[in-house]
């Protein structure tokens, strides 16, 4: 298939690794790849304040960055931005162009489960792994069924990983309660936010596992955070880095 | 610690200072959010307990909805089904009109003292001190109520509202005020006094109060619900007795209550129904029974969609449980008298300190509890974005947000190979950012800067 | 003009479109309900005596007057030592009360009473202990059934009791017996 890449702001600029894997990967698994110019910020940080008419302006040049793109699906290793970027999309843009757009949006374990599944993994990943559900990716896109719903269950990001040889995935208590990033709320909050992070980091290390393995560079840039501080013996990997390992 | 932000002046009272002050007992943090989540996980079995706990869920949903979208109807057969049953029924506009109506009763019935069980709607309206003022004895009779009452403090939770005090305290108190042993702190020991104290004021009461859990349209009849027994041991001793309840509390019928009454408990505390569901369809013999139907402001939130729905809330508290932020923020630091999801939702607007909106991550835990699915996430966010209409944005987002939106709409991001914080801080204005880095690198290590930029990354291993 | 005018009328400024009644019809789990039943009550600290009817019940009463406990009885066919007396208040110290309930509610272990068989409305929550007698053909799957089955007449009081009073106010500590009975024993008939 042919894939654009939507690389938000803060993985373009602050983990560039998790695009490069992103990348990476997808090429092996034979897509073709590209990255259309003048992506900037999704606007989440401006509408989650309220701020609507602070965030029309970059939305809609985030959106004339994919308008007119020739490609069959729009990856996004970034679960709350692309979550943003629909909604925002749809706020400021009500043109069949836009929506065009809209339904090429995926973020990418979405897209790996649902639209083009990995064939087979090459290599192992022996490791022990908590996974980070993060907020947006299960209650809002539906990742995975989250843990207040009763009834069926399913897990993409579980189904995606769990074929690569060695992987032990394992889960912090509380499983899917919130890391506290909550974009701006990281400042506005402080205390809390702190206080949820620090309980969250701990949870995950607790598991014993080696790696905080998430799909919202967000989340584990503020659990990196706190790990760090904490000084606590886990390190954080976007499910990109893993999946590009094992391929 | 000075805290690190211009919080204007309601500064002190904005939610992120008081949640500031909360978080500096960490022990204590651990102890009042692991309480709360106990109730979380005894929801959960409760809720899987039930294979139709997500059909109960939507059911109530839609039946909440449904009488809201036919509200003047339901409440005019109400009130017609309540008189022929013999009950005397009153429209409050207010707080003050309500507060007016029940003193009115009760001083035509010289009432001295009122035994009242835990109504937050009363709680809303501030009917306690008004009566108090006026030479009534108002006893709190759930044991939480008569505990903060005692304490002279607000509730911190609406189901359960003393969980933010222990044992200790409590034995304290009750020390203090009715007697008890000096250093008993068991709960048992404590409860038993408690119920010896409060059975003398419900055997010396003239008249009882309760709020109300659901009011049937087609039967005239309201429905409280207790574990504890309190509003019926109330309600049934003296032979006056009033119950007030928000226009939203009416239901269609029993079958709608029954629906209602499989999800209250059981989100509520884990437990499949309340001990007491009290269905009171007249007074009793020689008896006089008043409802006080109460508007303040219920009507104005029905005129936004979105808002609207925040009144299909049965105030299970499950919200409140869930919330990570109000586990760790606890109840005194939301401005409101709900606090956590649904204090936001309905209390917003009215928050001078316009912060209460903010005292969220839209982590949505809270939606999906909700046992009548209201959106509290969207209804938080759509908060804030009223509030930014209004110019009453906290935490200086009013000067730093339209920057910010103009920086991340720029040519400037393209071409820079340098991280966010970096561009950011050549850009933005020094006094904006400082209490960024400040405000994250208090308790966080700051992000390692990579070397350079996706964008340039890829320009130089894959264009062509 | 009044205030409920005032509300009705801000009501026809409601920005929610109409929204029909949904049809309610869940499927009830209708094996067991005596073992639901038992179960649930269990859950809420009650005790179920299956065997025996009125005659164990009789005898408990029994029991309970020769240990010289004030026991007052509504059930037909089951005699104690009180009189209904005339005021409510006079029923404070009621060491047991013996009520009829009508119908039980296996999902929750929930019992339906009502005010014609009480004497006083108080009865059931003023009374140190409740001991309910149920029908044990009386028992419905879910509070739907128990919704379509119970009397609520005009004028009238019902109650649905699922266990002794209870609270978790300290500290979140369950303690049985609050402001009402402090123990709930049900006999099936």
């Amino acid at each position: 298939m042919k894939i654009a890449l939507f690389i938000p702001c803060l993985v373009n600029q602050m983990m560039p690794e998790v695009a490069i894997a992103t990348l990476e990967l997808l090429e092996k698994l034979g897509h073709q790849v590209i990255l259309p110019a003048g992506q900037t910020c999704c606007g989440q940080p401006m509408t989650n304040s309220g701020c609507f008419d602070a965030a029309r302006s970059t939305t809609l040049k985030l959106l004339n960055a994919f308008k007119g793109v020739e490609c069959d699906a729009i990856v996004c290793p970034a679960a709350s931005c692309l979550v943003a970027a629909k909604e925002n999309f749809h706020e400021f843009d009500s043109s069949p162009e836009a929506q065009a757009v809209i339904n090429k949006l995926y973020e990418l374990t979405e897209f790996l489960h649902d639209i083009a599944p990995i064939p087979a993994f090459t290599k192992p990943f022996a490791h022990k792994v908590s996974l980070q559900l993060s907020c947006h990716g299960i209650r809002m896109l539906s990742l995975a069924t989250p843990s207040e719903q009763m009834g069926p269950r399913f897990n993409k990001v579980e189904a995606v990983l769990a074929n690569i040889a060695g992987i032990d995935i394992v889960y912090p208590d509380r499983r899917d309660e919130c890391c506290g990033f909550g974009g701006t709320f990281a400042v506005d909050e402080g205390a809390v936010s702190a206080k949820m992070g620090k309980d969250k980091a701990q949870a995950h290390a607790a598991t014993g596992a080696e790696y905080v393995v998430g799909f919202d560079p967000s989340c584990l840039l503020h659990l990196d955070g706190m790990i760090r501080r904490q000084q606590l013996p886990i390190e954080i990997r976007h499910i990109a880095q893993v999946l590009n390992a094992a391929l | 610690m000075a805290y690190n932000h211009n919080h204007g002046a309601q500064g002190s009272q904005v939610h992120a200072h008081k949640a500031d002050i909360f978080c500096r007992d960490e022990t204590r943090v651990d102890w009042h959010s692991k309480a709360l989540w106990m109730l979380r996980e005894k929801r959960d079995r409760a809720a899987g307990s039930i294979p139709e706990w997500e059909q109960l869920r939507q059911l109530g949903s839609e039946i909440k909805l449904h009488t809201l979208t036919h509200l003047a109807q339901y409440l005019e057969t109400f009130e017609q089904n309540c008189i022929a049953n013999g009950i005397q029924v009153h429209w409050a506009k207010d707080g003050a009109e309500h507060n007016s109506i029940v003193h009115d009763i009760l001083s035509r019935h010289k009432v001295k003292k009122l035994v009242k069980s835990k109504s937050m709607l009363t709680e809303e309206c501030h009917l306690n001190p008004y009566l108090e003022q006026r030479g009534i004895e108002v006893i709190d009779t759930d044991l939480g109520e008569r505990i903060i009452q005692l304490a002279k403090m607000p509730p911190s939770h609406i189901v359960v509202p003393a969980i933010h005090m222990k044992k200790e305290e409590v034995g304290d108190l009750f020390h203090e005020k009715i007697g008890t042993k000096a250093g008993g702190s068991d709960p048992l020991y404590l409860t038993r006094a408690a119920r010896a104290h409060l059975r003398e004021q419900f055997l010396s009461a003239d008249a009882a109060m309760t709020g109300v859990n659901m009011a049937i349209a087609d039967k005239g009849a309201v429905v409280v619900c207790t574990n504890e027994g309190n509003a019926d041991m109330g309600a049934n001793l003296p032979k006056l007795q009033l119950h007030s309840m928000g226009i939203d509390k009416v239901v269609p019928d029993i079958d709608s209550a029954a629906v209602l009454l499989r999800t209250l408990a059981r989100n509520a505390t884990g437990q499949p129904v309340t001990t007491y569901s009290a269905f009171y369809r007249g007074p009793q013999p020689e008896g006089e029974m008043h409802i006080i139907i109460v508007d303040n402001g219920r009507t104005e939130m029905l005129k936004d969609k979105i808002l609207a729905e925040s009144l299909k809330c049965i105030r299970c508290g499950g919200c409140l449980n869930t919330c990570p932020v109000y586990r760790r923020s606890g109840g005194y630091s939301y401005n409101y008298t709900i606090p956590g999801p649904i204090g936001i939702a309905v209390g917003a607007k009215i928050d001078d300190t316009n912060s209460i909106a903010w005292a969220c991550t839209l982590c949505g835990s809270c939606t999906y509890i909700c046992p009548t699915k209201v959106p509290l996430d969207k209804i938080i966010f759509h908060h804030r974005r009223l509030k930014a209409e209004a110019g009453k944005l906290p935490y200086g987002k009013n000067s730093y947000m339209p920057l910010v939106g103009k920086f991340m709409a720029s040519e400037t991001m393209l071409n820079c190979s340098l991280s966010v914080a970096r561009t950011a801080l050549r850009i933005l204005p020094g006094s904006l950012l400082k209490p960024f880095s400040g405000a994250w690198g208090k308790y966080r290590e700051l992000p390692v800067a990579p070397n350079s930029s996706f964008e340039a990354w890829f320009k130089k291993h894959r264009s062509l | 003009m009044s205030s409920k005018l005032e509300i009705l009328n801000a009501l026809k400024l409601s920005a929610l479109t109409n929204h029909p009644m949904p049809s309610i019809d869940v499927t009830p789990r209708v094996e067991n309900l005596v073992g639901q039943f038992e179960t649930n009550l269990n859950t809420v600290a009650g005790t179920l005596h299956k065997e025996g009817g009125l005659v164990a019940l009789q005898a408990k009463v029994d029991e309970h007057i020769a240990q010289g406990l004030q026991v007052i009885s509504l059930v037909e066919g089951v005699t104690a030592n009180r009189e209904m007396p005339p005021t409510a208040h006079e029923l404070k110290n009621i060491d047991y009360a013996v009520i009829p309930g009508d119908i039980g509610v296996a999902e929750n272990g929930a019992i339906w009473v009502n005010n014609k068989n009480l004497g006083h409305r108080v009865t059931p929550f003023i009374c140190e202990n409740l001991i309910l007698a149920l029908p044990a053909n009386k028992i419905v799957p879910t509070l739907h059934q128990a919704a379509k089955e119970i009397t609520l007449a005009s004028g009238e009081f019902g109650v649905f009791i699922a266990g002794p009073s209870k609270t978790a106010d300290i500290e979140q500590a369950l303690v049985v017996g609050a402001h009402g009975a402090c123990s709930l024993n049900v006999y099936l008939l």
